[in-house]
């Protein structure tokens, strides 16, 4: 299997991230379709393709958009989280810096279907150049009469706005994402069971939908092709096509485009397979998912199911690919301080756990490791999993837990002699 | 009204019916189970709360099946009890082993980083997480690197200090300083294990409720400066009392060892404090135990004070006081108990034949019934009905200062409830330094330069009566163009359209610098409420702590219904003494030396008059310029009622004895009444609150055993026939 560029298509077009080239290769012809269609109809249309959310969970779009339709009238928003800051992600960065009208479209679509007027694309704060990718779209857009009240016929309007975040990873959680951009700590918020979803009380209480940048970018083409069109496309349970960011000790990193399905070796071999040595492991979907060794990679399909039939998860697809000079200890070493940086501090096991973890990281690589240390690990682990506040707790106990269970011996040895067990030139480096 | 659903859940096997929505930790209460937890309280919003982690229980919620048949599906994870509403069918556990466990795991994360300071802590043997651990907790620890250590010990204001080590990250100080005071002083800075409780850069904590963060801290993490290392808490004896600092009649503890008064917290009663209370009660009252307070009742001798025993002392007041008979006059009252006025009203008109009695230390001396006629007899509004008011107007009053709790009620009202506030206000107000202003939370904010008063209670009375600019629709109106022209031109600054105002039950406040200075200001509004068809109350609220008990106990020249003929008001008691035609003066309990509106004529008066004595707790100005001091009991030191602002009669018991020689004023009053001639055989504050309710209308149904640890409203003025 090759590529199956969708999103992608017109990657190569000089020009694109303008409208006016963007408007050459059926840009906004999705819009205008949509705008013909009830809301109803457009979130039917979401419904056949199958789409499910880009941004990590891989829940079904229509259920979320429709989620918006049964609130009582009042304002309601758009969001578009465009916080990719999972490590080993850096799809949604090229969708906005090449397709910043793609994202503009989706998001006025949603708009449409969902009855809000207004749309909030909250960005990564390190992310200036895409910001201002998507701000010039925008201006466009305006101009061209796809936002404001344009194109529109019926006295409705679409207005989007651009925030940057201040550097938090957390700030990609959606609640916490809603908490930032009113001005609060970036600290989720409560969700079902102890609160209603954002759909029903988002922000400011008022009805709210939340989708990945991806997510968005696919619907100005289902509304240009159908849905049907869409769902043609990778599996029963997991329909369409996927970007995945593959990165590590790959011949060609990048982002890849494919249908949910691929073979996770295929994606390699797009990549232009592993370089320096033979593969170790593959983390297949950011920083966050457990890690899988080489001989579990062989039969994984780059699907929501295939990836949880191999013990890890499809993620935001940070694919990261690395070879046997690879020191798996002093990877996780660096994942743990990660987490332990990025906490948002609000709950007691991601707070204090995430940073004793990074603690006892520490002491491993500094050749200061203690016997009891792997089992340590572990047991700190289940005491954050699944009893955090928000899932970054839970996003940072699985990697390392799952490491110690598949590399228990490289940790012994570092605890043992207190020197990497892949020899001196093992990356990443300690700082 | 809307009906409250009632679900069943069954917690730990017990099925139980809940309100709808119920926080499950709550209704684990109902089944005598306590879930532990640190972060939950539940007055404060959850929206920063759930944090600690360490009320978790499994959750199972009925679900059906295929064939319609219903089976528990147990939910993945652990949920938080404390943000869980609770829903019919649901299951709950909260003691399965990986609840147990998890209660560990988190009592271990968050002792990773405490400080093992226990024996050096005030919260030692109080402290939910020292508790929480010898409960949950797991004997040793596994942590071996070294503790985060933030600075210890870092003043946040003069009453509050931060122990940041000690610091669980609840929230709950946060909370309540975003919720509940709303001044937000204190938030959170930082992220992650770095993440600290923090008044912005360390400024100053200028909050006048930061004492209560001290309360609700699960740790020693914020703490009291005063009580600071004085006392263990299983060394302290605690008492019921009233706070004294003004008129809201907070419940309150009195923390106290070996005859000394260590710490005051609130005690709960959700119709008047709930369960707070304001920086000046907490911290203010320590007189009690002050080394300035008298010992001995005095005499003056010349220009010195000599200690003489309570006999010579009373002797000597007996003595002067029957000299001067009808010529006697008695000032202030309003800090003394329901008893000691009743006692010493009954001295003045019986004993003495004397109606010279005034409370009031401001400008304004209206007749009784001056007063009835500009503002009927309604009752005040009672501070828990605020949250049943539409609008609320406050005019004139720094309501944070003036009626602290009241304030947290109206703003409650405000932020909770959807009540409108509206403020008229001298534009001084703006600049006050504090941080707990109506501003915050008022729908509009009208500012008026002193003189103003009466010109915007006009305008507010136009409002009210329905006088607003034609062309506006939907009842808001443009107040500027609505106004009397007298007003436009004063050119008051309106912060915003005032709203309608005749959409559901108003309370209106009045400070007490308006209604002391003339009735004119509340006279205006009232005749406007009169002519609403909504219910709509003026209040004109008592400060000192028994002020109403005076107004009700009719400590005033005309307040008696025997009397042929009104007596003097202050003002002409003081200008009496100056003439020769006051005799002997008599100050109860209050400093009016400081406090009354014209210090000038006070000092004058007392240098002329022929006799002076003074109830006090210490040598106070007022005082000084006295022939007889007499030392009187603290509020600790005996046992009676005060009647608060809102017509709230409550008990204060006696804590402690002070070890100094000093009296009761109802005691005092009863004695020098006896060496008069005329028995008041009182033994203790019963007889005397006995004989209140017997002879007293507004006290008709209160008797010393029906009030209660929450105290009891007067009966209502409406249904009494006007005295
Ligand atoms: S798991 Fe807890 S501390 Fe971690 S990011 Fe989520 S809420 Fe914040
Ligand atoms: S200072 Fe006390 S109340 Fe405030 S967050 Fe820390 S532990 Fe909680
Ligand atoms: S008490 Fe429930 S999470 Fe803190």
């Amino acid at each position: 299997m090759a590529e199956k560029l969708v999103l992608f298509e017109h990657r190569h077009l000089p020009g694109v991230e303008t409208a006016a080239v963007y408007e050459t290769v059926g840009g906004y012809e999705g819009l205008r379709r949509a705008l013909q269609m009830t809301p109803a109809g457009v979130i039917e249309e979401i419904k056949v393709s199958g789409l499910q959310g880009r941004g990590g969970a891989g829940f079904p779009t229509w259920i979320k958009w429709n989620g918006m339709l049964g609130n009582p009238p009042g304002d309601r928003y758009v969001v578009c989280n465009a916080d990719e800051g999972e490590p080993g992600t850096f799809k949604d960065r090229e969708l906005m810096l090449r397709f910043p009208h793609m994202i503009v479209e989706g998001m006025a679509i949603a708009g449409h279907a969902t009855g809000s007027a207004t749309g909030y694309i909250y960005i990564r704060g390190e992310f200036t150049e895409p910001a201002d990718a998507i701000r010039r779209a925008v201006d466009e857009a305006y101009e061209r009469g796809y936002l404001g009240e344009g194109i529109r016929t019926d006295g409705s309007r679409f207005d989007i706005h651009v925030h940057l975040g201040a550097g938090s990873y957390e700030c990609g959680e959606e609640t916490a994402l809603m908490s930032s951009l009113m001005g609060e700590r970036g600290q989720p918020r409560a969700k079902p069971p102890h609160a209603p979803l954002p759909v029903v009380a988002g922000l400011w209480r008022r009805p709210t939908l939340i989708n990945n940048v991806e997510t968005y970018a696919c619907a100005p083409h289902i509304l240009r092709r159908g849905g049907a069109w869409y769902a043609s496309m990778g599996t029963e349970r997991a329909k369409g096509t996927k970007i995945f960011s593959v990165s590590g000790h790959v011949a060609r990193p990048g982002n890849y485009e494919i249908e949910l399905g691929t073979p996770l070796l295929e994606l390699l071999d797009m990549a232009g397979g592993v370089t320096g040595g033979a593969l170790k492991a593959i983390i297949p979907g950011g920083s966050s998912v457990p890690i899988l060794p080489a001989a579990k990679c062989t039969d994984v399909r780059l699907d929501y199911d295939g990836c949880r039939a191999a013990g890890t998860m499809l993620g935001s697809g940070g694919c990261m690919v690395f070879n046997e000079t690879t020191d798996i200890v002093k990877l996780m070493w660096v994942t743990a301080r990660f987490y332990a940086h990025e906490s948002c501090g609000k709950c007691t096991p991601c707070r204090e756990g995430t940073r004793w973890m990074a603690k006892i990281m520490d002491r491993i690589v500094q050749g200061k490791g203690r016997p009891e240390d792997p089992d340590l690990l572990v047991s700190v682990c289940n005491n954050i999993d699944g009893r955090s506040y928000c899932p970054l707790g839970d996003a940072a106990a699985w990697p390392i837990r799952a490491s110690v269970l598949q590399y228990r011996d490289e940790y012994e040895h570092w605890v043992r002699h207190k020197t990497s067990p892949v020899g001196e030139h093992s990356v990443p480096k300690v700082a | 009204m809307s009906q409250v659903e009632f679900v069943n859940i069954t917690i730990d096997g017990t099925t139980v019916q809940v309100p709808a929505g119920e926080m499950v930790i709550e209704s684990a209460r109902r089944v005598g189970i306590e879930i532990p937890h640190f972060c939950y309280h539940p007055r404060l919003t959850m929206e920063a709360g759930a944090n600690c982690r360490m009320c978790l229980v499994e959750v199972s919620m009925p679900r059906k099946n295929p064939d319609g048949t219903l089976a528990l599906a147990r939910m993945p994870k652990p949920q938080t009890s404390c943000s869980l509403p609770a829903a019919e069918g649901m299951v709950i556990e909260t003691e399965t082993p990986m609840i147990v466990e998890a209660r560990k795991g988190m009592l271990e994360f968050l002792l990773i980083n405490h400080p093992l300071d226990c024996p050096i802590c005030d919260r030692g043997g109080e402290c939910p997480l020292q508790n929480n651990t010898m409960h949950y907790g797991a004997a040793t620890t596994r942590f071996v690197e070294e503790k985060r250590h933030p600075p210890k010990a870092y003043p946040l204001s003069k009453y509050v200090i931060f122990d940041r080590e000690r610091c669980i990250h609840c929230a709950r100080c946060t909370r309540f300083a975003s919720d509940i005071s709303g001044d937000a002083q204190l938030d959170f800075l930082k992220r992650g294990a770095d993440m600290e409780v923090s008044s912005f850069r360390d400024t100053e904590f200028t909050s006048l409720y930061s004492g209560n963060v001290i309360e609700v801290c699960p740790v020693g993490a914020l703490l009291s400066r005063p009580y600071r290392f004085t006392a263990r808490p299983w060394d302290l004896s605690t008492q019921k009392s009233i706070c004294t600092e003004c008129s809201n009649g907070c419940n309150i503890k009195l923390d106290h060892r070996a005859g000394k008064l260590l710490r005051v917290n609130a005690r709960l009663n959700e119709e008047v404090n709930e369960e707070w209370t304001c920086d000046q009660g907490k911290f203010g009252m320590d007189y009690a135990s002050h080394e300035k307070r008298l010992r001995r009742p005095l005499i003056r001798d010349g220009a010195v004070f000599r200690e003489v025993s309570w006999d010579e002392a009373l002797t000597h007041v007996a003595t002067a006081l029957s000299e001067a008979g009808p010529a006697a006059a008695f000032l202030g009252g309003a800090r003394s108990s329901n008893e000691d006025l009743f006692v010493l009203r009954r001295l003045f008109q019986e004993v003495l034949g004397s109606q010279n009695m005034d409370h009031r230390l401001g400008p304004a001396y209206p007749s009784a019934a001056d007063v009835r006629a500009a503002l009927g007899s309604q009752s005040p509004t009672p501070i828990a009905a605020y949250e049943r008011m539409t609008t609320i107007i406050v005019f004139g009053c720094d309501l944070a200062v003036e009626l602290p709790i009241l304030y947290l009620r109206v703003r409650k009202a405000a932020v909770r409830r959807g009540a409108k506030v509206i403020e008229c206000q001298p534009s001084s107000y703006r600049e006050r330094p504090h941080a707990n202003k109506v501003t915050d939370f008022a729908h509009s904010s009208i500012w008026y330069e002193p003189g103003q008063e009466t010109a915007i209670a006009e305008a507010l009375a136009h409002v009210m009566t329905g006088g607003r600019d034609p062309g506006a629709s939907d009842g808001a109106s443009d107040a500027a163009a609505s106004l009397p022209n007298a007003v436009a031109e004063a050119n008051v600054e309106f912060g915003s359209a005032i709203p309608r105002l005749d959409d559901g039950p108003i309370a209106i406040i009045i400070g007490r610098d308006v209604w002391s200075r003339s009735l004119s200001v509340p006279a205006t509004l009232k005749a406007a409420a009169d002519k609403m068809g909504t219910p709509c109350v003026i209040n004109t609220y008592a400060c000192s702590v028994n002020e109403q008990g005076a107004r009700e106990l009719g400590i005033l020249p005309d307040g008696s219904v025997q009397a042929s003929a009104p007596g003097l008001n202050a003002d002409q008691i003081l200008h009496g003494l100056k003439d020769g035609t006051v005799k002997a003066l008599w100050v109860s309990g209050v400093d009016i030396a400081s406090q009354f509106h014209d210090p000038e004529l006070v000092t004058q008066s007392l240098e002329q008059a022929p006799f002076v004595v003074v109830t006090a707790l210490d040598l106070n100005r007022t005082a000084t310029m006295a022939d007889v001091v007499l030392p009187l009991a603290s509020v600790a030191e005996y046992d009676g009622t005060y009647t608060s602002m809102e017509r709230r009669v409550q008990r204060f018991h006696q804590a402690f004895d002070a070890g100094v020689d000093v009296r009761e004023e109802w005691r005092i009053a009863a004695n020098v009444g006896m060496r008069l001639g005329v028995d008041m055989p009182y033994a203790s504050w019963r007889d005397i609150f006995g004989a209140i309710a017997t002879s007293e209308r507004a006290f008709a149904e209160c008797t010393p055993d029906n009030l209660g640890d929450g105290g009891r409203l007067l009966a209502d003025r409406n249904n009494e026939d006007s005295r």
